[in-house]
């Protein structure tokens, strides 16, 4: 290329024995030779870089753009700031005198935009040389890309891409020389060298910074990738290396927790850890705490009060539902994917970044346990190998990276978090305006709209006290349905049984028939309506459980579960008691008949002659079939239950009970159901 | 009941008509509509104001976690944005609470009250049913003494059949009449009954937004973020997050 000619040019050098003013002229004369120098040298590079970034990219649209964004990095913005610096420096020539001068001015004003566009371009280079070789595996594509550059810059010979692709490396690098060759002819008192020199030390630092921004990108990238590494290939990076590589870290750690070797004590370290520690702990729990706000809004959005039909035209009701649907449908969700996008997102993005500072944090720590080991052994054997001093180069790089960037990660992250919280504030007042416009419609046909809302408040208890009383009375009128007749009356007769089975069997056991029973098979009974038996069990010796084995006093057998009812023996007060007091337990599912006709207890029993009687003596008395009649008492005067006392058309006697049948009573009306 | 066989028990005469029958069924099937109704808004309602309350629980906890991170004794610019926020997300809550406690107050309360009247109307329709059966049953026994030879024991048992089935009818007709004439005006009691309700409801959520309104609308300006379209926002965060990208320390991923 052109850039190799142009280096024979200092050859040319004075014998110190000439006389002072030869070297002052010649020295001047080499200046302004290197100053030319730097000038066409400019001139043809920036030609080569323009053919490299038009003919030659262009012509390697084969390619993919990916690939082409990697080997040809930044170099139009390289071509950019050349292409200035160039055309600045060219108009330099028009002033002589102070050209040097200029130059060194120029240097200097560019230091910093040359030092931004090469750092990318030098960082992504071993990339692109990658890229190259993996190019020269197939013969075809190179053939094309030889072709390629041969039909465009035939000097660049067979060297091929990764030729050119150098160029801009080699060219920053040469700055500093250039400018020292200026320098190096110039004379110390000239006005222009203090400028010069700075300039020549500015693009050094330059080509410094380059090389040291190259190498921390090398060195987080190896850290940084969170590699997702199968389990053989786990497995197959563990090796005798890194087993003791971690066991002397371990050691080293204990020994340290132990006191045995004092800590590296890195306060400002510490102090830039702990912070980023907390800004990391920030981010985290802000994320999560986000995500439990998006869930309970989730949660909140799943219930839909509105959807229930109460059948209710016009209103308030209807009022409701349309603004709650409304809120439902456009309001709620677009405040939920706006939450998404601009707060959890970035949340999301945030917390994700932290995982790089995380890992270099942690192998810091590692090399520095390394580093403690090596200097230990340094200090008892006086040397150490390759592989300790790397892990000390290791240590010191990943600190000083640390300490440089930690702090600008905090405070960009600190901005970021900021700017979300913002977001989150201006998300919620954005929901509640939404809510308020939708809500004006149906607010200003609210009946009661103008009144303030201390007072509406008043107003809606006051209704829904009414209302509950208006409540109560349904209720109430609901309750007062009366309970069914008393189940069937009691044949006559029959309470001498009733007793008898009751002591012996108890209350609850006792049933009483609801229709006549006709039994078919043998063990089954036939009972008349309203006859009171026990229960034995509640299902047959097959399982069946509509089929009861009974006792009915003097048989045992089977009846129709259907047919039965339990049957209730209350004493009297309760029976008193219960025809005045309203029901009030709702929860009670069945009515159940309180009343069990214990004929002795009640005294005022009407009941109806079954079938007629003639009186054989003054202590009888005759009967009407039909006729109704009053008893007195169900039993003679020695006890006997055949006989009961009656009192029918003014007159009193005794007749058979067997020929009375018991009626329900009026009193029996009017009840409500038991509390 | 399906093993009384058929004959026995089914009175000859139809003794309700069809009509009455209808309107009952009509007006009972309404009740229970609006039964069902309002047993699952009543759920749905509180289960709505549960997760709410959660909502702003959690928004809560987001200025609280904040203000008790160390950052905040570190930077002041920080703490006071911290601070500002923490208080009106307590605020907040604060509103959120009062709007919740009248709503279960004006809403739910009542709806409860008016479910609780369903139970014993349930069961006097049931009483109803069951005096039909009875009346049905007496009134098929009546007629198959009627068509009897007519002997003395016949007419015995023919009189007190009938003296047993006078009392039924009766409370068969008294029941079918309370409730015919009840369950409408119950029905539409609903209209009234819930119209302060609701209102209530759109009331207590307008106070609370506007508050909402107030309060992030005030900090909004205090934290001196003017109003910017979403696009931008997402344009800054994307400027953001390659800020960080652009550290070495950060993994490109």
């Amino acid at each position: 290329m052109t850039d190799h000619g142009d280096d024979e040019l200092s050859s040319r050098t004075g014998s110190p024995d000439e006389e002072g003013r030869v070297p002052e002229e010649r020295s001047l004369l080499h200046q302004s030779l290197a100053v030319r120098e730097l000038i066409d040298t400019e001139v043809s590079y920036l030609h080569v870089l323009q053919l490299c970034a038009s003919d030659i990219r262009s012509h390697l649209q084969q390619l993919p753009q990916g690939d082409l964004d990697v080997l040809f990095s930044n170099i139009d913005d390289i071509i950019k700031v050349n292409s200035k610096l160039l055309h600045d420096l060219q108009e330099t020539a028009a002033r002589e005198e102070e050209q040097v001068q200029l130059i060194g001015n120029l240097f200097l004003e560019f230091q910093e935009e040359l030092e931004q566009v090469y750092k990318v371009y030098c960082a992504s280079y071993e990339q692109a040389l990658l890229l190259v070789e993996a190019y020269r595996m197939e013969p075809r594509l190179q053939r094309e890309i030889q072709d390629t550059i041969e039909a465009v810059l035939p000097q660049a010979g067979s060297s091929g891409l990764s030729f050119l692709l150098v160029i801009p490396l080699q060219r920053i690098t040469k700055y500093p020389l250039l400018l020292q060759k200026i320098l190096e002819n110039t004379l110390p008192d000239a006005s222009a060298y203090p400028v010069l020199q700075r300039a020549t030390s500015a693009l050094q630092d330059v080509v410094t910074n380059i090389n040291e921004y190259k190498r921390r990108k090398e060195v987080a990238s190896k850290y940084t990738k969170v590699e997702h590494l199968s389990l053989r290939e786990r497995l197959a990076r563990i090796s005798m290396h890194t087993l003791s590589k971690k066991t002397t870290r371990l050691g080293q750690l204990l020994k340290q927790e132990a006191g045995l070797v004092p800590k590296t004590e890195d306060k400002e370290f510490d102090d830039l850890e702990e912070s980023f520690h907390w800004v990391s702990l920030c981010v985290t729990e802000l994320k999560n705490n986000v995500a439990a706000y998006l869930d309970n809004l989730e949660a909140f959005l799943r219930f839909r009060p509105q959807e229930y039909d109460l059948d209710i035209p016009g209103g308030p009701v209807v009022q409701y539902c349309y603004l709650a649907r409304d809120l439902q449908l456009q309001a709620f969700p677009e405040f939920k994917q706006r939450l998404e996008a601009l707060v959890w997102q970035p949340l999301c993005s945030l917390a994700k970044a932290l995982a790089g500072p995380q890992n270099l944090i942690k192998k810091r720590l590692d090399k520095l346990l390394d580093f403690e080991r090596v200097e230990e052994k340094l200090l008892e054997v006086g040397s150490m190998t390759y592989e300790e001093e790397a892990a000390r180069h290791m240590y010191e790089a990943l600190n000083s990276l640390l300490v440089a960037e930690l702090p600008q990660f905090k405070q960009l992250a600190m901005r970021w978090l900021g700017q979300i919280l913002c977001t989150f504030v201006t998300l919620q007042r954005d929901l509640a305006k939404q809510v308020l416009q939708r809500a004006e419609g149906s607010l200003a046909q609210l009946p009661h709209h103008h009144i303030s809302d201390p007072a509406f408040r008043k107003l809606v208890e006051d209704a829904l006290g009414q209302t509950s009383h208006q409540l109560h009375a349904f209720q109430e009128n609901f309750e007062k349905v009366l309970p069914p007749p008393t189940t069937q009356p009691l044949l006559p007769g029959a309470e001498h049984q009733v007793q008898a089975l009751l002591s012996r069997y108890g209350p609850g056991k006792l049933y009483q028939v609801t229709s006549n029973i006709s039994g078919s098979g043998t063990l089954d009974l036939t009972l008349p309506r309203g006859h009171v038996v026990a229960l034995l069990q509640d299902k047959d010796t097959k399982g069946n459980s509509s089929r009861w084995l009974v006792d009915t006093g003097g048989h045992r057998g089977y009846v129709p579960a259907g047919k039965l009812e339990l049957y209730h023996v209350v004493p009297r007060e309760e029976e008193l008691r219960g025809q005045a007091r309203p029901h009030r337990d709702s929860q009670r599912q069945t009515p159940e008949p309180t009343l069990a006709s214990v004929p002795s207890v009640l005294a005022v029993t009407q009941v109806v002659a079954v079938y007629p009687f003639v009186a054989r003596s003054s202590h009888e008395v005759s009967l009407q079939a039909g006729q109704q009649v009053t008893v007195l008492e169900a039993q003679d005067k020695k006890g006997n239950p055949e006989w009961s006392l009656v009192e029918v058309n003014g007159q009193r006697g005794y007749v058979p009970s067997s020929f009375l049948a018991r009626a329900p009573g009026p009193a029996l009306w009017g009840w409500s159901l038991p509390s | 009941m399906s093993w009384i066989p058929f004959k026995i028990g089914q009175p000859k005469k139809q003794i309700v008509p069809k009509t009455v029958e209808r309107d009952f069924e009509r007006e009972y099937g309404k009740l229970q509509q609006l039964e069902e109704q309002t047993k699952r808004l009543q759920k749905d309602m509180k289960k709505s104001t549960d997760a709410d309350l959660a909502m702003s629980k959690s928004a809560v906890k987001i200025s609280l976690d904040l203000l008790s991170n160390p950052l905040c004794e570190q930077d002041q610019d920080f703490l006071n944005m911290v601070t500002a926020l923490d208080t009106a997300m307590k605020r907040m809550d604060a509103f959120n609470q009062e709007k919740v406690n009248q709503i279960q107050k004006t809403v739910i309360e009542p709806l409860k009250k008016f479910g609780s009247v369903f139970p014993s109307l349930n069961m006097a329709v049931k009483r109803r049913e069951q005096a039909l059966q009875d009346y049905r049953r007496l009134q098929a026994k009546v007629e198959k003494y009627e068509e009897k030879e007519k002997t003395g024991p016949v007419l015995a048992k023919l009189h007190q059949a009938r003296e047993e089935l006078r009392p039924v009818r009766d409370d068969f007709e008294a029941k079918n009449k309370q409730l015919l004439d009840e369950m409408p005006r119950f029905y539409n009691s609903r209209l009234d009954y819930f119209q302060p309700s609701f209102e209530s409801l759109i009331r207590a959520q307008v106070v609370y937004y506007s508050e909402m309104h107030k309060i992030f609308g005030d900090l909004t300006q205090q934290l001196a973020q003017p109003g910017r379209p979403d696009e931008q926002r997402e344009r800054e965060n994307e400027a953001r997050l390659s800020e960080l990208r652009a550290l070495s320390i950060v993994a490109d991923d």
